[in-house]
């Protein structure tokens, strides 16, 4: 378990976060990091997309309460996260694997310390657990045909 | 007489229901026996697994199968019905979708053998007997089909050529799907033979919702009188509507029941429940944390309530263990 490395995937909305840094060095130092326009544009289908090919948890990054560009995204993004959490340990995903923060951060360097603060969280509880995929268990079974 | 297309209906996991749908065609039934030549139908007629095994490959013209897929003799009756076929057609949301059954996918065999055989109060088994796929009797061999793990949708099995869904799927579209077959009229291999649209464009309530729904409670369907003309949503009572491909004649809104999604996906759409997820969210009028932690803990079991037919073909499959 010491060598696992967590896959982290991190969403940024633009407006609040690293819109002052250079974009392409930020990016270097930030493994699976999407900068997107308003948190809200975030679709539970996105969040889900990341678990499924393999993501061990996924933070996103919205503008501060009151602060979003177009009214509410971020409100929205943070109810979205709230329901999805709700449906992912039905499934037997933890609910701490979805983090949300609504802050600001134009220098973009508490991105990193975010990305770096729930890496040791997801590092602690240990990789996602794991479904054999159902195309496998088609193939097999198609095979014996 | 020989020329008569051959025609299989067939259940796998199956409560019966896409059976009795077939039969509540009536009278059409007895133009479609007209026209076909049925050779398998256990929960009609007398034919046995082993005059299908007698037949040479593809000589069936089509075979009809329902239910879902949990156990090793239904992977082999759909992998039988398969290699005989020319077309499979996957009939209700069972075979489409995973169907009820699907929710399995939300415990493990391991939980649903020890409650089954050894934890509900209603068990009484001392000897702590649970199913084996082979034991011994009285120097014998007995066997049972194998437990899988998970619920299986029907094309997570076998190739199925044509899906129309439903709990069960309606008078109207069986017959027209059936006729499609025996006109050769079919569109292409892959389609659901259902509309494209979502249920709310067809759903007479549609009217009666506002611009924007901004919802202060959820509410479950038992827990109010609805009103009986007016959309779910808007009464803040869950309706899976916005998510679920129409075709089903509305025939829960009419004795005024929400969407339960037996449908499964609009055309395009591999999840449906994601799509809820980002509907509802949207819906939920509360921009304060706490205020959203008290509407999101009100919703009991929403994995069960998103995918009640459909958790076999949701993107995440079944529980992690």
């Amino acid at each position: 378990m010491n060598n696992f490395e967590p896959k982290l995937v991190c969403f940024s909305c633009r407006f609040s976060w690293g819109y002052l840094a250079d974009e392409a060095q930020l990016a270097a130092q930030i493994k699976n990091w999407v900068p997107i326009i308003c948190s809200g544009k975030i679709d539970a289908a996105h969040i889900v997309d990341a678990f499924k090919n393999g993501a061990d948890g996924v933070l996103i990054l919205g503008c501060p309460e009151g602060d979003c560009h177009y009214q509410d995204g971020n409100f929205e993004a943070r109810k979205r996260v709230y329901l999805l959490r709700k449906l992912l340990s039905s499934y037997g995903i933890e609910t701490e694997r979805v983090r949300i923060v609504l802050s600001s951060d134009p220098e973009g360097k508490e991105i990193l310390n975010h990305v770096r603060d729930m890496t040791e969280t997801l590092r602690r509880m240990g990789p996602v657990k794991k479904i054999k995929p159902v195309s496998r268990a088609l193939a097999a079974a198609k095979a014996k045909r | 007489m020989a020329t008569k297309p051959k025609v299989a209906i067939c259940w796998l996991g199956s409560c019966g229901g896409c059976d009795e749908a077939v039969v509540d065609l009536n009278e059409a039934v007895l133009q479609v026996a007209e026209a076909v030549d049925i050779i398998l139908w256990p929960v009609a007629m007398d034919f046995k697994y082993h005059h299908i095994e007698e037949l040479k490959d593809k000589e069936i013209a089509l075979s009809i199968i329902n239910g879902h897929v949990r156990n090793s003799d239904h992977e082999e009756v759909a992998g039988l019905l398969r290699r005989k076929s020319q077309l499979v057609l996957a009939f209700g949301a069972c075979a489409c979708l995973g169907g009820t059954p699907g929710m399995a996918n939300f415990t493990t065999k391991e939980d649903i053998f020890n409650w089954v055989y050894r934890d509900a109060p209603t068990v009484v088994n001392p000897k702590g007997n649970v199913p084996q796929p082979k034991s011994k009797v009285d120097g014998k061999e007995l066997t049972l089909p194998e437990f899988y793990e998970q619920v299986y949708a029907l094309d997570q099995i076998i190739d199925v050529d044509y899906y129309l869904p439903g709990c069960p799927p309606p008078p109207d579209l069986i017959a027209s799907a059936v006729n499609a077959v025996l006109a050769g009229k079919l569109p292409p291999k892959g389609s659901t033979l259902a509309p494209h649209k979502a249920l709310c464009d067809t759903c007479e309530r549609n009217k009666t919702k506002p611009p924007r729904i901004a919802l202060k409670d959820i509410k479950r369907i038992h827990e109010v009188e609805a009103n009986p003309d007016t959309c779910f949503l808007a009464q803040g009572i869950l309706c899976l509507g916005p998510a679920t491909r129409s075709g089903c004649g509305e025939v829960c809104m009419k004795i005024n029941l929400p969407c339960r999604g037996c449908f499964g996906p609009v055309e395009g759409v591999k999840d449906a429940g994601t799509k809820f997820v980002s509907a509802l969210a949207s819906m939920l009028d509360a921009d304060d944390e706490k205020e959203v932690k008290r509407l999101v803990d009100k919703i009991d079991d929403l994995a069960g309530y998103l995918y009640r037919f459909s958790a076999p073909v949701s993107a995440l499959v079944r529980k992690r263990i």
